[in-house]
């Protein structure tokens, strides 16, 4: 294991890209971490009460980042806001990650109708944009931060489901999973020992990028005044509550939003020079619809979505062993 | 309830629910729901008080014009990038071109949006700030896209008025929502360029050339316009704060609108219409599939 992980910082660290992403994530979670810790501790002035002798300041020594039309420091927003748009951003895409392995594992593994189900509801969710969809639940539910959370976990979800089940499939036609099969090992023991070491990589290096798509669309929802509670901070919110200050005083405006930008990218250039150490190849299919489901030979169903080394072999289904140790899905 | 308004007198509510026919059986509900749905019935506006299929109609013309204006901007700074960044594996190029598309992905629309118009409408007032620029032009609606109603018209000043507003939304947009296109396209490049069949067509002897633009290019683009087509959801999505900043009279604003003022009639109307639009453009990318890579067939026996 210390091998494992010392071959992977050795990888990290080779890259540019990732140095820079590790450096600025590790920073801003930091930051995010004490701000709970401490009890709000660390910002140096207070983020909510207004001091209107000092409004509209510039960025100074004791204002790093300036103050707004009330005069409360930015600086001190900044950091109040970071727990709630890192958490929330973090837990969207991890419940849309276990729930993409527990769903598209069971989907790719036993194939037949829970399949279908589960893929024709991706296919729905796909066909809604985004931040559109989260936007109207969001809208809907109420502002509360567990119902953004709830808002975005809702369009979150579908990739991950058809990137695991994709990486099943391909998996369970394997020789060495019929041979297992036929030994009688559990439908667990094949998940852990088989299945789940070639899923978790691509699952990985896509969610670390899609912590940064997460926290966008959370900061764009709160930049419209939906879904985030009044008195919570949040930088997207932070960012439309002085907008109309833009020609007057740009840094207000800037800055936060500057802040997001610098989190989503330190995301996703880690994701990216994680997907070049580790070697996973870009699926676009699972952001597709069911596309490219064709009748094949045998009338099996081909894999959705181009990946020329899998799509072209037709996808021939392993043998089924006699299903003696599976549970009946 | 949410139809009456937050503060609606009892009465209201009853007048609402039986012009709704809230009170019928669930399965009434639902046929009458898709009667509407289908005959393009969305129901009034409550505050405006005209149709909101009407008012749909103004709007979605506007927004497709900011759309397929991105669109074509994406499309060929999208592909052109990445087959540069692809082709020039490793060198400064690449690092440059990634760097950049990486970077504008990170950006947030608001941002991007807010940043473009203090720069380019205020600092350096190049563009204007908001509006279709139509304002103050007499023209016949033919499409209701305003740019191909004057082109079409021939009415030259018209025409220059709305490409100069179109200009600095739509490359916002563009640059904003583009990110993944050269990504793919990168990697689809790097996938293609080494592979056997390349090789194979250069011992044939063919000209680099044409090596590239039917061998390499060709291969890389059937996965780039999977990609294409699910930009369109980024980019519908981006409408709703663009256009809210540039002031663009589309679906995006109107749906701002319906949102800070709890208009659900309208804000479920426009959900639907920007659905419809991804479809629309996923249909149309499973049409341009089968013409970019043979093996895939419509239909039976694909």
């Amino acid at each position: 294991m210390s091998t494992e992980a010392s071959r992977l910082r050795k990888l990290l660290m080779s890259n540019p890209l990732s140095v820079f992403g590790l450096v600025t994530t590790a920073v801003f979670v930091i930051l995010a971490i004490l701000e709970v810790v401490s009890f709000g501790k660390i910002t140096p002035f207070s983020p909510y009460t207004p001091n209107f002798a000092q409004a509209n300041l510039g960025p100074s020594v004791s204002h790093f980042f300036g103050t707004d039309f009330e005069g409360r420091d930015i600086f001190s927003q900044v950091i109040a806001a970071l727990p709630i748009d890192m958490g929330i951003s973090v837990a969207v895409v991890v419940v849309s990650a276990l729930m993409g392995v527990v769903f598209g594992t069971l989907a790719g593994y036993f194939r037949g109708l829970f399949d279908e189900v589960i893929m024709r509801l991706t296919d729905m969710f796909l066909a809604f944009p985004q931040i559109i969809m989260s936007l109207a639940i969001a809208a809907t539910l109420g502002p509360s931060l567990l119902n953004v959370t709830i808002s975005l976990i809702v369009v979150w979800w579908p990739p991950y489901v058809r990137l695991v089940r994709g990486a099943v499939l391909a998996v369970a036609a394997e020789d060495y999973v019929s041979v297992s099969k036929a030994l009688n090992s559990s439908f667990l023991y094949i998940v852990r020992k088989d299945a789940l070491p070639n899923v978790l990589p691509s699952v990985l290096v896509y969610a670390t990028t899609d912590i940064g798509s997460a926290l966008l669309t959370l900061s764009t929802l709160g930049y419209l005044n939906v879904g985030i509670p009044a008195s919570m901070p949040e930088l997207g919110k932070m960012v439309s509550s002085v907008s109309y200050n833009l020609y007057l005083y740009p840094t207000q405006v800037i800055i936060p939003a500057l802040v997001v930008m610098l989190m989503v990218a330190g995301f996703s250039f880690l994701g990216e020079g994680l997907r070049e150490s580790l070697d996973v190849k870009l699926r676009p299919h699972i952001l597709m619809r069911g596309r490219g489901i064709g009748k094949v030979e045998g009338g099996q169903k081909r894999i959705p979505g181009p990946i020329p080394a899998l799509s072209n072999s037709a996808f021939p289904q392993a043998p089924r062993a006699p299903t003696l140790g599976e549970t009946p899905s | 309830m949410l139809w009456a308004g937050p503060r609606a007198r009892p009465e209201t509510i009853k007048a609402v629910a039986a012009a709704y026919h809230l009170n019928d059986p669930l399965l009434n509900q639902l046929y009458y729901y898709f009667q509407s749905l289908l005959t393009g019935n969305f129901g009034v506006d409550p505050q405006t008080g005209r149709s909101i299929l009407s008012e749909i109609l103004f709007y979605a013309p506007n927004t497709l014009e900011l759309v397929l204006a991105s669109m074509v901007i994406i499309i060929l700074l999208g592909v052109g990038l990445g087959y540069i960044s692809g082709m020039r594996f490793g060198t400064k190029v690449d690092s440059v071109i990634r760097l950049f598309y990486l970077t504008t992905w990170s950006t947030p629309y608001y941002l991007g949006a807010l940043v473009s118009v203090l720069v380019f409408a205020s600092y350096i007032p190049i563009f204007p700030s908001g509006g279709n620029g139509a304002v103050g032009f007499t023209y016949n609606s033919i499409t209701g896209i305003f740019v191909l109603d004057t082109l079409l018209q021939a009415n030259w000043a018209a025409f220059e008025s709305g490409i100069y507003h179109l200009i600095l939304p739509a490359t916002t947009l563009a640059l904003l929502s583009f990110g993944i296109v050269p990504r793919i396209m990168r990697s689809s490049i790097l996938d293609t360029r080494w592979s056997t069949h390349v090789k194979a067509a250069r011992a044939r002897g063919l000209e680099e050339g044409d090596v590239r633009r039917k061998h390499i290019l060709r291969n890389a683009l059937i996965d780039t316009t999977t990609v294409i087509a699910t930009t369109f959801g980024w980019l519908f999505s981006g409408t709703i704060i663009v256009e809210q900043i540039f002031a663009w009279p589309g679906i995006g604003q109107f749906s701002y609108t319906a949102i800070v003022s709890d208009n659900y009639p309208v804000l479920v109307a426009c959900i639907f219409v920007f659905t419809v639009g991804v479809i629309v453009a996923n249909f149309i990318a499973d049409i341009i599939y089968p013409l970019l890579d043979p093996r895939i067939t419509l239909g039976e026996g694909g």
